[in-house]
């Protein structure tokens, strides 16, 4: 069952935007990092990419899905598609949501385990993706799933920092963070929307970062 | 003290010292330049293949490797590719 977060009325419209945003930014990363894979056959390079691919096309899930119910097009697609309620079809869109940044986040984890292994891989994703579908409250878990992995990633990061004291590590290590904010801040946002706002704007910041770091090394 | 080398710097080290060759070189040359162990030398020069960054050319004197246009590209952007892998901790 999903239990769709509360969206404040003066902030629809904002999120589409934003949500088209991240998904051109990830967009971008991940074509930057299959070019990196494709120079250097470095494995985690492809992962990387993979993973935020489909984070990408969550985002542009999310944005078409929420672009959907805020205007006239739901009636007809509900129409098209022989679908009664236009909630249906949002269902539809956040659990197809669910799945692909689920995909993206447990391979952005996994790359970061530094391990070769299909079987963990592959045990990691069903175990998550089923968790999530089996949920008698899937966004919440999602999201309570989602902020357990960006611990995991965050803690990659820090170390990375550690070990490698820059600039753009660091603006690297301040946007996972920032994800991690955000994603804690999605959890309430189940029950309240000014935490959807927030976690949209945390979201933002560490997307422009990650934007940021990604022109700061193609410049150079 | 000095740091140890990543993965990314002995691959740029083999392909750089075939470059300073005129792209050909032997394999007791490039265990000189390289600095590796005789075993971990062939194990990159097997990826190396793998993945079309070398090519081996057998002669009547033994053994000898030159660039691919992979190897060149690899050379030219191995600032972009060390400072993206090392910024989004992928190392």
């Amino acid at each position: 069952m999903v239990h769709l977060p509360i969206v404040p009325e003066w902030f629809l419209g904002y999120d589409i935007i934003l949500e088209l945003a991240f998904a051109i930014i990830t967009l971008i990363v991940s074509i930057y990092a299959f070019k990196i894979y494709k120079l250097s056959g470095q494995r985690q390079s492809k992962f990387f990419g993979i993973a935020f691919l489909f984070i990408s096309i969550a985002y542009f899930i999310q944005s078409f899905l929420n672009f959907v119910i805020l205007s006239k097009l739901n009636e007809n697609i509900c129409r098209g598609l022989k679908i009664a309620s236009v909630n249906f079809l949002n269902s539809i869109g956040i659990y197809a949501y669910i799945i692909f940044f689920g995909i993206g986040l447990i391979t952005l984890t996994y790359m970061t385990l530094r391990i070769k292994s299909a079987k963990i891989y592959s045990l990691l994703l069903i175990i998550i993706l089923l968790s999530f579908l089996s949920s008698s409250n899937t966004l919440y878990l999602f999201y309570l799933l989602s902020s357990v992995l960006l611990i995991y990633i965050f803690i990659h990061y820090l170390m990375n920092y550690l070990k490698n004291k820059q600039a753009k590590t660091l603006l690297v290590l301040v946007a996972f963070a920032f994800l991690l904010f955000g994603s804690i801040h999605f959890i309430f946002s189940v029950n309240h929307g000014l935490y959807y706002v927030i976690g949209h704007f945390l979201e933002l910041i560490a997307y422009l970062f990650i934007l940021i770091n990604l022109i700061l090394v193609v410049k150079k | 003290m000095s740091r140890k080398r990543g993965r990314l710097q002995v691959i740029h080290d083999i392909l750089k010292a075939i470059q300073e060759r005129d792209g050909k070189i032997r394999p007791t040359h490039i265990l000189y330049k390289s600095n590796l162990s005789p075993q971990m030398m062939n194990e990159y020069l097997k990826e190396l293949i793998s993945k079309e960054f070398i090519s081996e050319n057998k002669t009547k004197r033994g053994k000898t490797y030159s660039l691919t246009y992979k190897g060149f590209e690899y050379i030219h952007k191995y600032k972009l590719i060390v400072d993206f892998v090392d910024s989004f901790g992928l190392s």
